[in-house]
Order: structure tokens, then C-alpha cells, then sequence
């Protein structure tokens, strides 16, 4: 069971890249980055509310939940 | 970080590596004491003011046994400073609240117990070797300071492994 995250399909979708969302929602490349690739462990509110503001989204549209992941996760 | 705990730690890594040279410099005293003890009569006893005709017959063994202790000490004492500078080090690095932090206080705590438990030798070794002709008063008495120190040690402990633990649940939160 996974949480997934479909951050490169919203900002593709928006014609925006990462940095930009980084600059637009005051949160590092850093931690977007960590978001992106799967590799966080939690996600503060206040942090969702800004990347669904930014990207115009709803909490679903970004986060997923994969009850039968890939092997090796 | 209230402007005098940033200024304790500020001073902290030049005190503590500046007692590390003084208790060095503490042992080395001691071993060559107790090394030149063996070699020359009444060394170092009669130079430190000891009366030999009035003193306890066992005063040399016993005295080169505090010598002995007074090392153990300083071995100790050198394991705390270590490890005291590592958790500084930590803090000035801005995270703390590691597992190694906790295992260095509770290695600090114990220190701080054995220290304790050698300065009750030595007093003991002293009561021992006192007579009425030739007090001795070495060790000192009760002091409730180095207990309440070993108790905030082991508590300290206890918050710090808080930490690590809160640390690590927000490690990876975005």
C-alpha cells in the first residue's frame, strides 16, 4: 500500500515546472522534489493548500493511494 | 535560543578542549608521582607535609592506591570531555537530537557516578589511614550536587531520545 503523489502529471498539465511551483507556493525545490519522487514520509496541510492553490487542483487530484504498489516499494 | 545559552555555547568547544589539556595535564602529574614513589624513600609523602614516624604505617601504599584512583578519575573525566564536545558539536551543527547524543549523555551520567563512587574510595582510603597524630581529610563529605547532576544527566537522556524520536517522524515531512 502506497501513497502516490501526481505532481509531474498536474504540472505538466499546467505548463509548469517545479521551480516555478517552488517560487509560486514559498517551499523549497528541495522538499518539492522529495514530494515529487515519493520519498516524504508526510505532508503538513498548510503545505497541500499552497500546491492546490498553485495548481488550481483538489487534494485527489494530486494524492492517490495505490493498495497494490510495484515490487521493490 | 535565548541570547546566554547562545553565548554558553559560543565559549563551550575552547573551555571544554581547555579542561581536556588540564586533566591531561592532571594525569601526567599523577603517573610521574606515582612512578618517582617507587624510586626515591619517602617521595612524594614527606614534600607533601606527611610526618612519617606519626603517620599510619600503610600511608605509602595507601596514597600511591589514591594516586591510582585520582587516574581512574582522569580516564573518566577524559571520556565525559570527549563526548561532551561531540554533543556540542551537534548543537552548533543544528541537530541535536541524534541517537548518539543520547548513548554520549547516558555514558556522561555514568561518568558522573563513577567519579562519585571514587572520590567515596578515596575518602574512605583517607579515614583509614588518619590517626591522631596524623589526620587526613581527602575525598570531602556529602554532596548532594553530583547525584542531582547524574539524575538531570539520565533525564536529559530521556528528552533527548524524545527528540531523536520526533526528529525522525519529521525527517521527510514537506
Amino acid at each position: 500500500m502506497t501513497i502516490t503523489v501526481r505532481l509531474d502529471d498536474l504540472l505538466h498539465a499546467r505548463r509548469m515546472t517545479l521551480t516555478e511551483l517552488a517560487a509560486r507556493v514559498d517551499i523549497t525545490l528541495a522538499n518539492l522534489s522529495i514530494l515529487k519522487t515519493g520519498k516524504a514520509k508526510a505532508i503538513r496541510f498548510s503545505t497541500l493548500e499552497a500546491i492546490c492553490a498553485a495548481l488550481e487542483c483538489q487534494p485527489g487530484e494530486l494524492l492517490g493511494f495505490d493498495a497494490d504498489p510495484p515490487a521493490g516499494q | 535560543m535565548t541570547r546566554s545559552s547562545a553565548q554558553a555555547l559560543a565559549v563551550a568547544r575552547p573551555v571544554i578542549q581547555a579542561l581536556t589539556v588540564l586533566n591531561l595535564l592532571y594525569a601526567a602529574g599523577i603517573t610521574l608521582l606515582l612512578a618517582s614513589s617507587f624510586f626515591r624513600p619517602d617521595w612524594p609523602w614527606v614534600p607533601l607535609g606527611y610526618d612519617m614516624h606519626a603517620a599510619h604505617p600503610g600511608l605509602p601504599l595507601g596514597l600511591r592506591a589514591i594516586m591510582v584512583i585520582g587516574l581512574v578519575g582522569a580516564a573518566i573525566v577524559h571520556l565525559i570531555l570527549r563526548r561532551l564536545l561531540a554533543i556540542v558539536d551537534t548543537v552548533r551543527g543544528g541537530n541535536p537530537f541524534i541517537p548518539d547524543n543520547v548513548r554520549r549523555l547516558q555514558a556522561i551520567a555514568w561518568g558522573v557516578l563513577c567519579i562519585e563512587a571514587l572520590r567515596w574510595m578515596v575518602a574512605g582510603i583517607s579515614h583509614a589511614l588518619s590517626t591522631a597524630t596524623q589526620p587526613m581529610h581527602m575525598g570531602g563529605g556529602f554532596s548532594f550536587a553530583p547525584w542531582l547532576s547524574v539524575l538531570l544527566l539520565f533525564v536529559l537522556a530521556g528528552v533527548f531520545t524524545q527528540g531523536a524520536r520526533m526528529r525522525d517522524d519529521l525527517e521527510g515531512t514537506v
